[in-house]
């Protein structure tokens, strides 16, 4: 750690961890509860438990985002952090913040949440992803403000370089197109399409720009490939990502009264998506193989691989698969979204994420990398996860295309519960996956503490 | 491998154009770009460059290998199964995907190899070096 406010990451990128083993908890939980209906009902029902696991997931990759840019923007910049106290702050406040909102879901029916806490001010609540009350909507706000505030005083009195301008330009972006969040017009398709400037635009958008900003950092540093080789790759793909995704909004819009161009422009500039992550993938291993040292975290290396390879899956293939209109008529709200949403959460985002806690963890505990035993369990977890993900996409897959088939295309089509029991079989082998999903993230958390001699760099 | 330089920059120019092609093949130009593959091997003075021959050789075979297990077997489940079953969608569909995605990232692969001038195998399908 080369300036002593990087060490303001390490909270965030623990509470990161905390809020994630969360979210695989409440998945495992909703994911019972799609073969035994009545699991943990009143207590948790349905409902309560996705909310909890999609915001849980938001919230813990704010976290880790925060973090590395609490990390990586004092080294870019060559400067100590504008404010490490406003940072400890901003985390004990938002760290508060999202927890009282879980507790709130939990305790309270969601209608009476609502009322308790304002929203017949100004009606945000209820939509999808966006459930959190107002005070919470209002507090995420202010954080991001703030937190914005100081990693721009930081660069802007600092050095100035790609990576922290691209990561400033994704942060900006995901804090101006969060207040899309508090625009709810009564017309419901208006609603949608605003609703969506928030979702798609952060993660098929800005959160791409941080993707990759954190990448190439992580990159720069474990290869010691030249800077300028690593940036103009950097340029290429945020351009990529711009050029197909803004537009790309649209494949959002069939189907749910928006003019029907929207189903050309959804689908040319949606089938074009996968060209960044596929940058992404080579991008990541051309630097690998282009690489001038041996660093001694290996489990870093495979993190920053396995994000290029699982982003462009999850992302790009499974994206894909479901974005045409012609494909969409039939495959819209099924299980093969769910497919291409938990591998493309996974793969571009939580990936992104633990490689940079995996590459920033040992250092800001004092050493390089972490030892050797420490880092053969943590890659276990890496591929206890990665491969229990990809039987996870793949049984929701095949729930997705048994679901279209019997729900929409036979000739004497069946209703929806009808069939969600026809495919319970796949809901088990999902909620198996995720039982090793689980096991993986607790290897993972057990690597922290295996303990023996940090692994040392060795030459080229 | 020893014959392979990174810095032997006409010969990773075509192997990066043969990487290339063989991923055209499987993403947007089915067949074309193969035939691409095959003009560029019927090319001496390519051949003639260690690390070009090398990825040419590789894209061109695992290339076949793509083309009969995805268009052979894909035919094959419809054809058995029945085109208006439910189960030949759900296997064909699963294992295009599947099949598919692994040759494009094992394709991935191959191209970063060529764009840092190291040769590169296709696991499984992929020929093993001339003695």
């Amino acid at each position: 750690m080369q300036y002593s406010s990087q060490a303001v990451a390490k909270p965030y990128f623990v509470a990161a961890i905390g809020l994630f083993v969360g979210q695989i908890i409440f998945g495992l939980i909703m994911g019972l509860q799609y073969v035994i209906g009545d699991f943990l009902f009143p207590a948790i029902p349905f409902n309560v438990a996705r909310m909890v696991h999609t915001n849980l997931l938001i919230v813990w990759l704010l976290f880790g985002f925060m973090g590395a840019a609490y990390y990586l923007v004092p080294e870019e910049s060559e400067t100590e952090l504008w404010s490490p106290k406003l940072a400890i702050v901003l985390f004990w406040v938002f760290l508060a913040a999202g927890v009282l909102t879980v507790i709130g879901y939990l305790a309270v029916p969601y209608a009476t949440l609502a009322k308790l806490t304002g929203n017949d001010l100004l009606e945000t609540m209820g939509r999808e992803f966006l459930e959190q009350p107002l005070p919470t909507k209002l507090g995420i706000v202010v954080v991001a403000l703030a937190f914005l505030f100081n990693i721009t005083m930081t660069v802007l009195k600092g050095r100035k370089t790609v990576i922290s301008s691209v990561l400033l330009l994704g942060l900006w972006g995901l804090a101006i197109f969060f207040l899309f969040a508090f625009y709810n017009p009564v017309n419901v398709v208006l609603d949608k399409m605003f609703w969506w400037y928030v979702v798609h635009l952060w993660v098929e958008g800005v959160w791409e720009l941080i993707l990759g900003a954190m990448l190439a950092f992580v990159l720069i540093k474990i290869t010691g490939v030249d800077r300028e080789v690593i940036e103009k790759w950097l340029y290429v793909i945020i351009t990529l990502t711009l050029v197909t995704g803004l537009l790309g909004t649209g494949h959002h819009y069939f189907w749910i009264g928006t003019p029907e161009y929207w189903q050309w422009i959804g689908s040319v500039f949606s089938a074009l998506e996968p060209i960044p992550f596929f940058a992404l993938t080579v991008f990541a291993f051309n630097m690998v193989n282009r690489r001038r040292r041996e660093h001694p975290n290996k489990a870093a290396t495979l993190w920053a691989l396995g994000t290029g390879v699982m982003s462009f899956l999850g992302a790009g293939v499974w994206g894909f698969l479901h974005t045409l209109a012609p494909v969409n008529y039939y495959t819209h709200g099924s299980q093969i979204t769910a497919a291409h949403g938990h591998m493309a959460f996974y793969g571009a985002y939580v990936m992104v994420n633990l490689t940079m806690i995996s590459y920033a963890m040992p250092l800001l505990r004092g050493r390089q990398a972490n030892s050797e035993k420490s880092q053969v369990l943590e890659m276990w977890s890496f591929w206890l996860m990665t491969v229990s993900m990809v039987f996870i996409t793949l049984f929701l897959t095949a729930a997705g295309i048994l679901q279209i088939w019997l729900q929409r295309i036979a000739s004497d089509p069946q209703p929806f519960m009808v069939v969600q029991d026809q495919v319970a079989l796949f809901y088990w082998m999902r909620e198996w996956s995720g039982v090793i999903f689980l096991a993986g993230l607790l290897a993972y958390l057990a690597s922290f503490f295996v303990g023996g001699k940090p692994a040392e760099a060795r030459a080229s | 491998m020893s014959s392979f330089s990174p810095h032997d920059d006409p010969g990773r120019r075509f192997a990066v154009i043969a990487e290339s092609l063989y991923l055209a093949n499987l993403l947007i130009a089915p067949g074309f770009a193969f035939l691409g593959l095959l003009w560029l091997w019927r090319r001496a003075d390519v051949r003639a460059l260690p690390l070009a021959r090398q990825h040419l050789r590789q894209t061109l075979i695992a290339s076949l290998w793509a083309g009969a297990m995805l268009g052979g077997l894909s035919a094959g489940i419809l054809l058995i199964g029945g085109f208006t079953s439910m189960w030949s969608w759900f296997a064909v569909i699963l294992y295009f995907i599947v099949f598919h995605s692994t040759l494009v990232l094992c394709g991935m692969v191959g191209l970063s190899r060529a764009i840092s001038g190291q040769p590169y195998r296709f696991p499984l399908i992929g020929p093993g070096d001339p003695a």
